[in-house]
């Protein structure tokens, strides 16, 4: 059963001036679903446009199969409830008066609060832990307190879907995962369809099944929290790198951004990485960091080297996946190497595949090339060829010329 | 620690002694306005006893009337045609006013609002002053201030509305810039008027309620009712708006319906009472403000409150302004007024509105 279903959205502020274009979006019943993306890319306003604060241009929203158009303001607040990011209030109304307010979708015009809805909007004070302070003033309480009482109003209106508007910007960590999990548990418990607006990408993969990722006005990524927050997603709607890690103890993913501290003297110096089979992830992310231009080669398409270079924007030679290096392959990698101020090879595992890349490093490297040679005391754990010729290429290249030699990965950023 | 600073905080949120007791205070608030009534019904230069008074007052009800005596002579004259109209209007302009009032600290969520923020006001003092200038039949004054009153209202309102919706703040200065205007203008005729004539313009601007008759009375009374009533059934709607507009759409409310309905009522029922009285100034402003203290700011509660304590403090006003000798009742408001509204601010400096 589908509660939201958004078609070619296109609206915005200023006239020829979208800040919706073409937004499409469905969400099923029962759903927890955050919204993500940079400022500007739209969350707020398909937040607007869904409680018809404002009308849309074109493209159409139907909620649990209705025309939201032809639906009055009031029918949408019996269905739709919003906590925004925060309220201002000047006059001294109680916190229960406030919460009552929640009501108002529900009672005609001369109609005041009556018992029963005093009776719901002190249940929604006991879940958001707000009626212990019902009696006070709302423009005296915290900035924590504050945001649960307007929690409370929004689910005294009964809603179905509860929209959140960057809901827990503005509350500390305590409080933040607090209103979280009254959230998750009203969605687990009752139902409630939920959708999450929020700066945090750590919070919303913690807490949504689903995600959506907005850029421009558009849905760029749709789903799990793993199919959405991959660092190609992240670098190209926030135009940043990032890593994405596991947390080792809940499972839960959670993004760290990375700093670009270049020095001077490093500038433009060209690293190649002759790399592959996840031996040099962490690698890239440092000698970026620190104002390299990097690139590497060749990796087959699939190897996790791969995927983190092209997440990092790292020039690299690539081949097909799990075929051996072709000839024209070979002859880039050589030419990158050629260039290169430092060459790196890591303790890759080597196989009839990759001999080439030795191969090409032999060949390439000159007087004038620093080269770096990881964990070669090990070399023959690594070297899967028949007839060692992996041992042999080591060989021939530390014969050539000079080398620095480290006992891993984390040592050559530590080198350079 | 938590505890003790929440039942502090408890104990602070009690500052509005008449919330719970609502019902029985308006009952208390109608019938002091109407002790007020009658008391300054008493009061005058002449002196009229009050069980004649009585008399005069029952003997004109239908049913019962015919069992009383009517006092025929200057003293059933005093009463019903001198006093009894005054009073009255006194009481209706300053329902007027204050519910005026109330309604535009609403619409503004700010509580320097007055009901003269979209320049009635000075519109109205216009309007006398040309009707004056050009020797306009006096009775047709107050139909030149209730033109002009409602003409700058308008214009402001025109002013304030941003594709298609009524914008607050646009609204505000509009109403400043043309306040400005229409001042700057009175001032201008002011400039070419005779001696005379300037007085008569001056004295409006400070508002009296001498020389009454029973049809200013009738009018106002009709406005002052209608646009109470539109006030008041909009009242729950001008709450949630308190919390912001957008707030106040996803909550349901017709928010700019709201806005319109309480800003022209809030208007009109000022322009109505200006246009007879002359200008009246501070009711509208600290009425609202001492009910809110009493019974706290649901506009269900404030709006009825306010009327009846701005009704009896105009009569005792005007009351003040009748045995000192016709001091311009505007200037009464000010004397009390002014002194009260700092004493409120003094005592609750610091906190974040009222």
């Amino acid at each position: 059963m589908v509660m939201l279903e958004v078609e070619d959205l296109v609206g915005g502020y200023i006239e020829n001036e979208p800040v919706l274009k073409r937004f499409c979006f469905s969400m099923g019943k029962g759903e927890f679903v955050g919204v993500v993306g940079p400022n500007g890319s739209g969350k707020s306003t398909f937040l607007r446009a869904l409680t018809d604060v404002l009308k849309f241009w074109k493209g159409k929203i139907e909620l649990k199969g209705k025309d939201i158009s032809e639906l009055s303001r009031e029918q949408i607040a019996r269905t739709i409830s919003v906590v925004p990011q925060d309220t201002y209030i000047s006059f001294p109304y109680s916190v229960e008066e406030i919460v009552l307010m929640g009501r108002s979708p529900y009672l005609s015009r001369f109609e005041y609060y009556g018992k029963k809805d005093l009776e719901i909007a002190r249940k929604y004070m006991n879940i958001t832990r707000t009626y212990r302070f019902k009696d006070e003033k709302i423009n005296e309480l915290s900035g924590g307190e504050m945001q649960r009482v307007i929690m409370a109003r929004a689910l005294t209106q009964k809603p179905e879907l509860l929209l959140m508007d960057e809901a827990t910007s503005h509350l500390d960590i305590g409080h933040k995962k607090a209103m979280m999990d009254t959230v998750k548990n009203l969605n687990e418990t009752r139902n409630l369809n939920v959708i999450s607006v929020n700066h945090n990408l750590n919070l919303v993969s913690r807490y949504c099944e689903k995600l959506l990722l907005m850029d421009d006005g558009k849905c760029h990524a749709y789903g799990t929290p793993e199919e959405v927050l991959t660092e190609a997603n992240i670098h190209s709607v926030y135009g940043i790198d990032v890593e994405v890690h596991r947390h080792p103890m809940d499972g839960n993913l959670y993004i760290s951004p990375m700093d670009r501290t270049i020095r001077d003297k490093d500038k433009g110096k060209k690293v190649h990485l002759v790399c592959g089979g996840g031996s040099s992830r962490s690698l890239f992310k440092k000698l970026i960091e620190k104002g390299y231009e990097v690139t590497a080669g060749v990796l087959n398409v699939m190897d996790s080297d791969l995927a983190k270079a092209e997440a990092l924007d790292i020039n690299c030679v690539n081949e097909a996946p799990f075929s051996p290096i072709s000839k024209s392959s070979l002859q880039k990698n050589l030419e990158m190497i050629k260039k290169a101020d430092v060459v790196v090879v890591t303790d890759f595992p080597i196989g009839e595949g990759n001999i080439r890349n030795l191969e090409a490093v032999r060949d390439g490297i000159t007087d004038e090339t620093d080269l770096i040679l990881v964990n070669i005391d090990k070399i023959n754990e690594r070297d899967f060829t028949e007839e060692n010729m992996g041992v042999e290429l080591y060989a021939d290249i530390s014969n050539k010329m000079d080398f620095k030699s480290v006992d891993s990965t984390e040592g050559v950023a530590k080198l350079l | 620690m938590n505890g003790l600073t929440s039942s502090i905080r408890y104990g602070e949120a009690m500052s509005h002694p008449l919330k719970k007791y609502y019902r029985t205070s308006l009952l208390g608030f109608t019938g002091l306005t109407l002790l007020t009534a009658v008391i300054a019904l008493s009061l005058g230069s002449v002196n009229v006893p009050s069980r004649n008074i009585i008399e005069i007052l029952l003997s004109r009800l239908p049913l019962v009337g015919e069992y009383f005596p009517s006092h025929p002579g200057p003293q059933s004259t005093i009463i019903l045609r001198v006093r009894l109209p005054r009073i009255i209007l006194g009481l209706i302009a300053g329902i007027s006013l204050s519910v005026s009032g109330a309604s535009m600290q609403g619409v503004f969520k700010n509580p320097m609002a007055s009901p003269f923020i979209l320049g009635v006001s000075a519109g109205g003092v216009f309007g006398t002053a040309v009707g004056i200038f050009f020797g306009v039949w006096w009775l047709l004054l107050p139909l030149m201030a209730f033109i002009f009153a409602m003409g700058t209202t308008f214009t402001v309102f025109f002013l304030g509305r941003v594709r298609g919706h009524t914008d607050i703040t646009t609204l505000l200065l509009a109403g400043l810039a043309m306040n400005f205007f229409m001042t700057a203008l009175t001032s201008l005729i002011l400039f070419m008027s005779e001696p005379e004539d300037m007085l008569s313009i001056v004295a409006w601007t400070y508002g009296s309620l001498s020389g009454t008759v029973w049809n200013e009375v009738w009018i106002t009374l009709s406005i002052a009712l209608i646009g109470s009533a539109l006030v008041y059934a909009y009242a729950r709607d001008l709450n949630v708006m308190q919390t912001g507009e957008t707030s106040a759409k996803q909550l349901g409310i017709n928010v700019e319906k709201t806005k319109i309905i309480q800003l022209i009522a809030a208007s009109l029922l000022a322009a109505v009472v200006i246009s007879f009285t002359g200008v009246i100034g501070f009711v509208g402003l600290i009425i609202p403000h001492a009910a809110r203290l009493l019974v706290g700011p649901d506009h269900r509660r404030l709006i009825p409150i306010s009327a009846m304590l701005g009704g009896s403090f105009l009569i005792v006003c005007d009351t003040i302004s009748r045995m000192s000798g016709e001091i311009w009742v505007g200037v009464i408001t000010g004397l009390f007024g002014a002194p009260f509204f700092i004493y409120l601010l003094i005592k609750h400096r610091g906190e974040t509105g009222w």
